[in-house]
């Protein structure tokens, strides 16, 4: 290669043709690569470049490769190809190929091979013809470089007396003959409308691949744009596989689980684990021992339960519930906890005993043996009697509860006998009813009831509910008498003292006591109380009051009007105001009406009517003052309102006689100018149409014309004018309303309101109409839906980057609408081509309507 | 519901009636808390009394029409700010709380806040006889003594519209809650209904042949009743524009109460009616007050079993069972409100306020889909009507002309004329229905173009 040596060496000698050589280069290919990389690296790689750059610092332009020749992927069909070389031939000039190709010769043989394969491919001629050749080019070449271009016929000399040698010739020489003619370039215009359509048809497809993305997030209703948050592992797998033994036990359990041994019996599918389980016989058997053990027990158990269950024996079962009891006892006071629990559970069972009163002589066997009297049973009998009853005042008593509600009295008196504390509640309100006798005693003297027939009539109240009370002490003493009567003697000093203040023996019982002081008798005459007397006394006290207080008001009722409304106002004070100056300001208005009577019946007179009032009435001197001072202020005005009212109001009373025959032919009246107003309004929105006249002077020449009066097309227009405002006054609302008139016309201010045609997704205007009645305010929806109702077409969060939309395979046949459409990604999908910025607007603008 | 209304029940129909029971023996049974809610203020010097509750039950204004002016808390029976303005108070209102009320005065509404300082004089409005309060527009109405309606917007002062009714002097104005709608009654018994953004009424109903003393509606918006001096009350539908009942009572002042109870009042009486079904009223309620008393306004108290009563010597309040609305929806009025929640509603009232112009007789019309200008034929209308129109051309009867001009070629063809004369406009309307294009616009490709013309044509595309 004698070209070589003087490339390295001379540089500068090869001025004019401005083309370098550089050393030993690399494949072709891979400097593509490079150069594609970027022209440092390339530079780098190369040390004789370095210095070169040194010495001159010239801008070197690189012819890129074309593609034709690198012949990628066999993209360029042959005549372009072929055109090319012929080209690169006919220029003659450059004989860098060859070069080239001698150069790479010593570096690698692929290059070679690769030559060979092109030459073949071109000529159609066999491989070796070219081996060949390239032996001998180099010998040939550098012969010819001042003659001119090579022609194919040199080449051909060269293999002369190959095989295949005159077929290569016969070829030639026909091509030869053959003049070749080369296809006009086709015009511009034509040639750039064929590039348009494939640019086109290009574009179509790239765009149409997006639209399965675009259009979901297009339709949907809102788009998310927001960064998934990556919440790291969370499945159990995951963490379960980064699970580290701690502490000892775990660390056993890992050892045991992750021996070798066990993990291989795992791989080997399992079958060598039953062999490491391995069981002595003697465990075995001990293990079947104890079983059976443990069965036998629980048999006999059950046998001795069953046994325990058939004992009917009464003493048996008490003697149990005792030892139960005990036990439990024993237990209270061991936890708090079953304390408390067996407290709720008597709680229980007192409520239910209150409610059913199961234990009270209610049962047929009890209400049998009470009928036939108890002094004629048998001591046992009488003794479950009594054990029953007991067991009720045990059930009923009023409990030291866990609430610990009751009043401080209660609970004290719970140890003391129940006797005593009745006895001391009919102490108290006896006690009460006397003092209220005492109070009635007090008569007022002054006003109204100084009266003699108010006097006469307060002694005879008093009389009567002094009755009354006494009564009611004697029935207390009474009862108290009965309790002592049954009580023990303990409480002989509390009856003494009651005794103190009886009014002396009972003589006549009154017959109308309460039929509950009845019953409690009786109960108290069988020896048993209510535990809960209390209530009932307390009952008994409040009625016993109330009926003092209502009879007197019941004597007074019968006595006079005005002492009763005076009593009804003690108790709600609020009519009492009314009735006090209701009476007083319809006095004042009969002074007024006496006044009127005296012919002072000037306007003013009349008018103000409520002054006059308000000055009777009110005797307050301030208040008089005040109003000289008001009336000043606004006297016109004043007698101009009054007026009014006088106009509304009043006038019924006594109406002009002129006011009485308008009021009595208003009717006819109003009707018909109502009439004549809807006509008006009808007129206007609906005007009625012209008569038909010609304009004076035409068609009045002959006395033909002048007969046959107007056009029939003016007639006709007229008739249809006219009919078409039948018509329009027949739609109206208000056509078959006689008395109303509904305005027709159309509000332009309303019209922005509306909605000018129907919305995307319905198809029908019912449907629509239908779906916007649903209210999506607060008012009406909880706040998940209200949000979901009223949420933006876009949801972003601030700080949000929008990516632009990445382009992923969408699978045609999924679910349409999933709820949530999220179109971010954190990261973004390998595969994806990223698509401009300005498209992803675009689309997102889309989105927005 | 959390809560049921009740309402008087007697226990035989026949013997016992509900309007029978007088007030002190309901007051005997009533709960601790209803027992002091009815009251009677004995006011005589300053006159016939108007009162306003808000909207919440929880406040009422007085006016006396010599000036009194008063506001109360009715919760606790408080007296928050009374004054005297001395000079004639025609009508009170509140705006949408108790922060602001208008007065009508002497010469002009003027509008006061709650410590009864003087906030604003609205002269525009001229003497002003009667104002109402659309609370969602925030709009204060009023008619003057010359039969001006007038519409201004409170939270920015904007007056919105001005109307001269042309129907002389009146007082009777009420809004319907349902859609805004003021009614206003006339001397000539028209009832007219008038909204913002129109300057005629929407409607105007003769009601009554005397003139109208008083008007109200219900809450469900489609009841109205009417009193007037022909001695007649109306009940109206106000969907058929149709009379529902009649009674042969006169009346100063009607209300209907929030259940539907309707009060009217005559003279000192006070009667309450009760819808029986099928909007027939029965009487259920009885209340007279003193004899000389001239009951000027009653109107039930929101959320309350009361109906308050402005008399010619005071106001009182009496109780009515089953008047008002048990359960109250926080989020619309709330009788309980602190004040945080007061200043939060007012804000959120305020971003919610309606624009004037969506005051309509039927609010549901909003957001609906516009009805076409001019009904559309479908295309089977349109042949049907072709056809007849063709008949009718065919048959036209054609006069006998001389000169061969009758000839049958010649008549064949002015038929034949005639029935395409007659055609042409349907042929056109259902071109338009079709939606397809006019043939003329297209050149197409059955003509053949000049060769230089040709470029222009359309091509089918590759």
């Amino acid at each position: 290669m004698p070209k070589k040596p003087a490339m390295r060496r001379g540089k500068p000698d090869r001025g004019p043709d401005k083309k370098r050589r550089h050393g030993p280069r690399l494949p072709r290919a891979m400097r593509q690569a490079l150069d594609a990389m970027g022209n440092g690296t390339s530079r780098g790689s190369d040390d004789e470049e370095v210095s070169d750059a040194g010495a001159e610092d010239l801008y070197e332009y690189e012819e890129g490769v074309p593609e034709e020749e690198a012949r990628k992927n066999g993209r360029y069909d042959d005549v372009a190809k072929y055109e090319y070389e012929f080209d690169s031939d006919a220029s003659g000039a450059d004989d860098n190929v060859t070069s080239e190709e001698e150069e790479d010769e010593n570096d690698d043989g692929e290059d070679e091979e690769k030559q060979i394969r092109i030459l073949e491919e071109t000529t159609g001629m066999p491989k070796e013809a070219f081996s060949a050749k390239k032996k001998k080019q180099p010998l040939e070449l550098p012969s010819q470089p001042g003659d001119g271009p090579v022609t194919i016929h040199d080449l051909l000399d060269n293999i002369q007396g190959k095989p295949g040698y005159s077929k290569v010739r016969k070829r030639l020489q026909q091509q030869e003959k053959k003049t070749m003619v080369v296809a006009a370039p086709l015009p511009k215009v034509e040639r750039e409308k064929l590039e348009r359509a494939v640019t086109y048809k290009e574009a179509n497809k790239e765009l149409t691949k997006w639209e399965r993305i675009v259009k979901p997030n297009r339709e949907a209703s809102t788009l998310f744009f927001e960064n998934d948050v990556n919440l790291g592992v969370n499945t159990i797998a995951a963490i379960a596989n980064k699970f580290e033994p701690r502490n000892r036990f775990e660390k056993r359990m890992n050892e045991i689980t992750q021996s070798n041994e066990i993990m291989e019996a795992h791989r080997n599918d399992g079958a060598k684990i039953l062999e490491l389980n391995k069981i002595d016989v003697e465990d075995v058997r001990e293990r079947q021992n104890r079983l059976a053990k443990m069965r036998s027990l629980l048999f006999r158990h059950e046998m001795k339960a069953k046994r325990v269950k058939k004992i009917k024996s009464r003493t048996y079962h008490r003697m149990l519930k005792k030892d139960k009891l005990k036990a439990a006892s024993a237990d209270f006071e061991a936890d708090p906890e079953a304390a408390k629990d067996y407290a709720m559970k008597q709680e229980l069972k007192r409520a239910e005993e209150r409610m059913t009163l199961k234990h009270k002589n209610t049962s047929k066997w009890a209400k049998r043996i009470l009928k036939r009297g108890l002094s004629v049973q048998d001591e046992g009998t009488r003794a479950a009697i009594a054990a029953q009853l007991q067991q009720n005042a045990l059930l009923t008593r009023k409990m030291n509860s866990m609430k610990d509600d009751s009043s401080s009295e209660e609970s004290s008196d719970d140890d003391e006998d129940e006797n005593d504390s009745e006895a001391k509640i009919l102490n108290r309100g006896k006690e009460r009813i006397l003092k209220v006798l005492e109070e009635d005693k007090e008569i007022p003297n002054s006003g109204v009831f100084s009266l003699p027939f108010m006097e006469r009539a307060m002694k005879k109240q008093q009389e009567a509910a002094y009755e009354e009370a006494r009564q009611a002490v004697e029935e207390y003493d009474d009862s108290l008498r009965k309790l002592e009567d049954d009580s023990t003697e303990r409480n002989e000093d509390s009856i003494k003292v009651t005794g103190k203040r009886t009014f002396g023996p009972a003589k006549n019982l009154p017959k109308d006591v309460n039929k509950k002081q009845k019953l409690e008798e009786s109960e108290n005459s069988d020896g048993e109380y209510d535990s809960d007397p209390a209530q009932h006394f307390g009952n008994n006290e409040a009625t016993t009051k109330k009926d003092v207080q209502l009879g007197t008001a019941l004597l007074d009722d019968e006595q006079n009007g005005l002492h009763k409304s005076f009593d009804v106002i003690m108790k709600n004070p609020g009519p009492k105001t009314t009735f006090e100056v209701g009476m007083l300001a319809s006095d004042s208005w009969k002074t007024v009406k006496s006044s009127k009577g005296n012919g002072n019946s000037s306007v003013s007179g009349i008018t103000n009517k409520s002054k006059i009032q308000a000055s009777t009435v009110v005797p307050n001197p301030k208040q008089r003052d005040n109003n000289p001072d008001s009336d000043s202020d606004s006297d016109e005005e004043m007698v101009e309102g009054f007026l009014t009212i006088s106009d509304t109001k009043e006038n019924y009373e006594l109406p002009s006689q002129a006011e009485l025959i308008r009021q009595a032919f208003a009717g006819d009246d109003v009707e018909a100018e109502f009439e004549k107003d809807k006509m008006e309004v009808l007129n206007e929105e609906n005007p009625e149409p012209e008569k038909p006249a010609l304009v004076p002077g035409w068609g009045q020449w002959t006395d033909i014309q002048q007969k046959k009066g107007l056009p029939s097309w003016m007639i006709k227009e007229h008739d249809v004018a006219k009919r078409n405002r039948e018509e329009a006054l027949k739609r109206r609302k208000d056509s078959k309303l006689k008395h109303v008139i509904i305005s027709e016309h159309v509000d332009k201010k309303v019209e922005k309101y509306l909605a000018r045609n129907l919305p995307f997704p319905f198809t029908s205007k019912d449907v629509y109409e239908q779906s916007i009645r649903m209210p999506i305010g607060p008012d009406f929806n909880p706040a998940i839906s209200v949000s979901a109702l009223n949420r933006p077409a876009i949801v972003k969060k601030p700080g949000v980057v929008i990516k632009p939309i990445q382009y992923e395979e969408v699978n045609p046949h999924q679910k349409p609408d999933e709820p949530k459409r999220v179109i971010q990604r954190a990261i973004p999908h390998p595969n994806a081509k990223k698509v401009s910025a300005k498209q992803s607007k675009g689309a997102t603008s889309h989105k927005r309507k | 519901m959390p809560t049921e209304g009740g309402f008087l029940e007697p226990e035989d129909e026949d013997l016992e009636k509900t309007y029978r029971v007088q007030q002190e023996s309901i007051l005997k049974e009533v709960d601790l808390l209803s027992s002091r809610k009815p009251f009677d203020m004995i006011l005589p010097v300053l006159g016939p009394y108007t009162i306003d509750y808000t909207s919440n039950g929880r406040y009422m204004l007085v006016g006396g029409r010599k000036g009194h002016l008063a506001m109360m808390d009715m919760l606790n029976l408080d007296l928050i700010k009374e004054f005297q303005v001395r000079e004639t108070v025609r009508d009170v209102a509140f705006l949408h709380n108790e922060q602001l009320y208008a007065v009508a005065q002497k010469k002009y509404p003027y509008i006061y806040n709650r410590h009864g300082t003087e906030i604003h004089c609205l002269k525009e409005h001229g003497k002003a006889l009667k104002l109402q309060f659309l609370t969602k527009q925030f709009l204060l109405t009023s008619i003057n003594s010359f039969g001006q309606l007038h519409y201004q917007d409170v939270s920015t002062g904007e007056m919105i519209a001005n109307y001269k009714t042309g129907l002389g002097r009146t007082d009777v104005m009420r809004v319907n809650p349902y859609n805004a709608v003021i009614g206003l009654g006339h001397e000539r018994g028209q009832v007219t209904m008038w909204k913002p953004t129109s300057v005629k009424p929407l409607v105007t109903m003769l009601c009554h042949n005397g003139s109208v003393t008083a008007v109200a509606f219900d809450r469900s918006g489609h009841l109205m009743a009417t009193a007037g001096l022909d001695k007649k009350i109306n009940i109206w539908d106000l969907r058929k524009y149709e009379v529902l009942n009649s009674y042969p009572t006169w009346a100063q002042s009607l209300d209907f109460s929030q259940k539907g109870l309707l009060a009217w009042s005559n003279g000192s009486e006070v009667e309450i009616y009760r819808d029986l079904g099928g909007h027939n009223y029965r009487l259920y309620m009885k209340h007279r007050m003193m004899k000389g008393y001239q009951v000027g306004k009653v109107l039930f108290r929101p959320y309350e079993d009361i109906l308050g009563i402005g008399h010619s010597t005071g106001l009182s309040s009496i109780l009515v069972p089953g008047s008002g609305e048990p359960n109250f929806d926080t989020f619309v009025d709330n009788p309980m409100e602190t004040t945080k929640q007061k200043r939060e509603k007012e804000v959120h009232a305020l971003l919610d306020k309606l624009p004037p112009d969506t005051i309509m007789l039927n609010p549901n019309l909003i957001a609906t889909v516009r009805a076409p200008k001019n009904k559309e034929k479908t295309k089977k209308e349109i042949e049907e009507e072709m056809e007849e129109a063709v008949e009718s051309a065919k048959n036209i009867e054609r006069k006998k002309k001389t000169k061969g001009r009758s000839k049958p070629s010649k008549r064949a063809k002015k038929k034949e004329e005639d029935v395409l004369r007659a055609k042409r406009p349907y042929l056109e309307q259902s071109k338009e229905v079709d939606g397809r294009p006019d043939k003329k616009q297209r050149i197409g490709e059955e003509v053949e173009l000049p060769k230089a013309l040709q470029r222009f044509a359309k091509k089918p595309q590759s």
